[in-house]
C-alpha cells in the first residue's frame, strides 16, 4: 500500500530553545491515524508543519506523494483540518460557514452548498444548518468544525482533539464519525492526549513526546497480550486464591484475580482447579495491554 | 386490523466524494473577496447588518437625483444647466464613504481574528498575500462601487434631461475617464489604510476609532504645522484626510486645487503623489507583514 504520510528526520526548535520536534521519522498507510502525546508534546506543530503554515528546521514530510515543502497549496488541496479551539463566525449560520470555507477550498460555488447540505448531513447537523452557530452546543459546533474540514472531499483531515470538550455521549458520537471516515476512504489523524479514544478509533498510533517519536505502529500490534488472565469467580477470589495455591497468582479489588501463564496447560490447570474447588467460572479472559502502557513502558525506557 | 402502507423511508446516504476540479489560489483568493463583499453588504445576513449599506448608497445618491431633478426642472430657463454639484466635488463628497469605510473594514477583517478563523482560512490554498488581496480587493471595491453608482446616476440624469444628449457627451467626455479613476484612488486609499489598521485590533469598535483618530489627529497636526510654520505649507501633506482630495484635484485640474493647502508649495502635486504612494504602499506593506506566518 502506498504510503500516506512520510516524514523523515522532522526537526522544528523555537527561538533556538525549545525543541517543538526532535528528528521525528514516520510512515503511515492510509487509515484511521492517532497522534498521541502529552500537551506540549509537538502535536500541533507536526500538524502546522503539515499544512505548510510552519517552516521545520530540518527534514521532509511528503504527505500523498507531494513534498508538503516544496509544495504546500498542492498538500493543503488534500488536507482537511480541523483546530482543538473554536474558530467559527458565530454570527452566520453553519451552511453559509461551510459553504464559504468550501468554495475557499476551491469548490465552485454551487458544488459548495451542495457539498455543505451533504456533510452538515453527514454530521448530523441537517436540521440546525440554517442558525447561526453562535447558538450551538460545544458538540453542534465540534461537529460544524468536522463538517468544514471535510467539504472539499479531502485525502487526508487533520483533527486535532476532536473530542475536546464534548460529554461522553458526544465523545461517542464523535469518535463514531471519525471513525465512519475511515470506511469512506478518507485517512484521519487525530490528534489528542486521550488514549482511549485512540485505542477504540484508530487503527495506526504514532506516539510522541517532547517531539520525539516514542512508538509507531498498528494498534493491534501495540496491544500485545500480556500472558496474564484474568479469572472472575462471581467475587470469591480469596476461595480461588487458596485453589490456585502454589501459583503466582494476584486477588484484584474487584474480586477477580490475575494469574500469568505461558501456555494452554495453564489455562487448563485454572480451570480444572476452579471445578475442584466448586467454584463458579464467570470469566476468564486473556488481558492485553493498552496503549498507555505501552505509552509509559516506552516513555520510562526513553528517559533510561 | 388495517395494514400499514410505509409512507416514509429513512436512507443512510453515506458519503459521496467530489469528482469535480478544485480551484487553486485565484479560486481561494475570489471566493474570500465574494465572501467579504457579502458579509459588508449584509447579504446572507440580518436586516439590521444589511440596512446600514444601501442607507449610505442612497443618501450618496441624493445629491444627483437632485441635480439632475433641478435640471429638469429648470431646463429650458437658463442658457446653461444648473449644476449644483459638480463631477469633482461630488468625489470630493465621496469622503462622505469614510464612515462607512470606518464601519465595513473592521467588519471585514476583526471577526477573522476575534473568532480565530484564520487557521481555517490559511487550511486551505491561499497565502497571507491572497488574503490581503481579498480584503483589501473587497473593500475597494465596495467603496469604489458607492462612490461610482452616484456618478453614473448624475451623468446619466444630466445627459438625459439636456437639451442635446449627445453633445452633453461630447462635452463632458473628460470626467469618463476622470470620475473613475479619482474614485478609484480615493477606494484604495482608503481601504488599504482602513484595512491596516483594523488588522491590528479584534473589536470592530476599536478598529474603527483607531482609523478615525488617525486621520484626524493628521489633519490637526498638519493645521498646527501649517499656521505656526515659516512660510512653508509642505507640512499640510502630512493631513491624511484630505491627500485623496489633492489626488483628486491632480487628476480634474492637472494640479492643486488653488484653495488647498498645497497650493503655494514647490512641488506640491509630486508631495501629494508620493504621500499617497507611502500611505498606500505603507498600509498593504504592513498587512503583508501580519500575515507573513502564512507566507509560503
Amino acid at each position: 500500500m502506498a504510503a500516506l504520510l512520510e516524514v523523515d528526520d522532522l526537526t522544528k526548535t523555537y527561538d533556538g530553545t525549545v525543541r517543538a520536534l526532535d528528528s521525528l521519522a514516520v510512515t503511515l498507510e492510509p487509515g484511521v491515524i492517532g497522534l498521541v502525546g502529552a500537551n506540549g508534546a509537538g502535536k500541533s506543530t507536526f500538524f502546522r508543519i503539515l499544512l505548510g503554515l510552519t517552516r521545520p528546521d530540518s527534514g521532509t514530510v511528503i504527505v500523498d506523494g507531494i513534498d508538503v515543502g516544496l509544495d504546500p497549496i498542492g498538500v493543503r488541496t488534500r488536507l482537511g483540518y480541523m483546530p482543538e479551539h473554536d474558530c467559527l463566525p458565530t454570527d452566520q449560520s453553519a451552511a453559509d460557514v461551510v459553504s464559504m470555507l468550501g468554495e475557499i477550498a476551491g469548490l465552485p460555488a454551487r458544488a459548495a452548498r451542495q457539498r455543505a447540505s451533504d456533510v452538515l448531513d453527514l454530521v448530523g447537523l441537517d436540521e440546525a444548518r440554517f442558525r447561526p452557530i453562535e447558538g450551538f452546543s460545544t458538540g453542534m459546533r465540534q461537529r460544524a468544525k468536522l463538517a468544514q474540514a471535510l467539504v472539499a472531499d479531502p485525502k487526508l483531515v487533520l483533527l486535532d482533539e476532536p473530542t475536546a470538550g464534548l460529554d461522553p455521549q458526544g465523545r461517542h458520537e464523535m469518535l463514531d464519525l471519525v471513525r465512519r471516515l475511515g470506511t469512506f476512504g478518507i485517512s484521519v489523524i487525530m490528534a489528542t492526549h486521550l488514549l482511549d479514544d485512540v485505542q477504540t478509533t484508530c487503527d495506526q498510533v504514532v506516539m510522541i513526546d517532547a517531539g520525539r517519536l516514542v512508538a509507531s505502529g498498528r494498534t493491534e500490534e501495540l496491544l500485545h497480550t500480556t500472558g496474564v488472565v484474568r479469572v472472575d469467580t462471581a467475587g470469591r477470589g480469596t476461595d480461588l486464591l487458596a485453589a490456585l495455591a502454589g501459583r503466582e497468582a494476584t486477588l484484584l479489588a474487584d474480586g477477580t484475580v490475575e494469574v500469568p501463564v505461558t501456555g494452554d496447560d495453564d489455562l487448563d490447570a485454572i480451570v480444572a482447579a476452579v471445578a475442584d474447588a466448586g467454584l463458579p467460572l464467570h470469566g476468564l479472559t486473556s488481558q492485553r495491554s493498552s496503549l498507555d502502557d505501552v505509552f509509559l513502558a516506552d516513555h520510562a525506557a526513553g528517559l533510561t | 386490523m388495517t395494514a400499514t402502507n410505509p409512507t416514509g423511508r429513512v436512507y443512510d446516504r453515506g458519503y459521496r466524494p467530489y469528482d469535480g476540479e478544485l480551484g487553486g489560489r485565484s479560486a481561494a483568493r475570489l471566493a474570500l473577496f465574494k465572501a467579504s463583499v457579502r458579509r459588508a453588504l449584509g447579504i446572507r445576513r440580518s436586516w439590521r447588518q444589511k440596512l446600514f449599506p444601501w442607507v449610505l448608497l442612497a443618501i450618496a445618491t441624493v445629491p444627483a437625483i437632485v441635480n439632475v431633478g433641478v435640471a429638469y426642472i429648470t431646463r429650458g430657463r437658463f442658457e446653461d444647466t444648473i449644476e449644483i454639484i459638480t463631477y469633482q466635488e461630488y468625489v470630493g463628497v465621496s469622503t462622505a464613504l469614510l464612515v462607512f469605510v470606518g464601519l465595513t473594514a473592521p467588519d471585514v477583517i476583526c471577526p477573522d481574528r476575534r473568532n480565530r478563523v484564520l487557521p481555517l482560512l490559511f487550511a486551505r490554498p491561499l497565502t497571507g498575500s491572497d488574503y490581503v488581496a481579498a480584503k483589501v480587493g473587497a473593500v475597494a471595491a465596495i467603496v469604489f462601487a458607492f462612490g461610482f453608482l452616484p456618478q453614473v446616476v448624475l451623468f446619466v440624469g444630466q445627459m438625459l434631461v439636456s437639451d442635446a444628449a449627445l453633445d452633453y457627451l461630447t462635452d463632458n467626455a473628460a470626467v469618463l475617464w476622470q470620475v473613475p479613476l479619482a474614485v478609484a484612488v480615493l477606494a484604495l486609499y482608503y481601504a488599504s489604510l482602513a484595512v491596516a489598521i483594523s488588522s491590528f485590533a479584534t473589536r470592530r469598535i476599536v478598529a474603527a476609532a483607531a482609523l478615525l483618530i488617525v486621520l484626524l489627529v493628521t489633519s490637526v497636526t498638519a493645521a498646527i504645522l501649517t499656521e505656526g510654520g515659516s512660510g512653508s505649507t509642505a507640512w499640510a501633506a502630512v493631513n491624511l484626510l484630505n491627500n485623496p482630495l489633492q489626488v483628486r484635484d491632480l487628476i480634474f485640474d492637472g494640479q492643486i486645487s488653488p484653495d488647498a493647502d498645497l497650493a503655494g508649495v514647490t512641488g506640491g502635486g509630486a508631495l501629494a503623489v508620493g504621500v499617497y504612494l507611502a500611505v498606500v504602499g505603507g498600509s498593504l506593506a504592513t498587512l503583508l507583514w501580519r500575515y507573513r506566518w502564512v507566507e509560503t
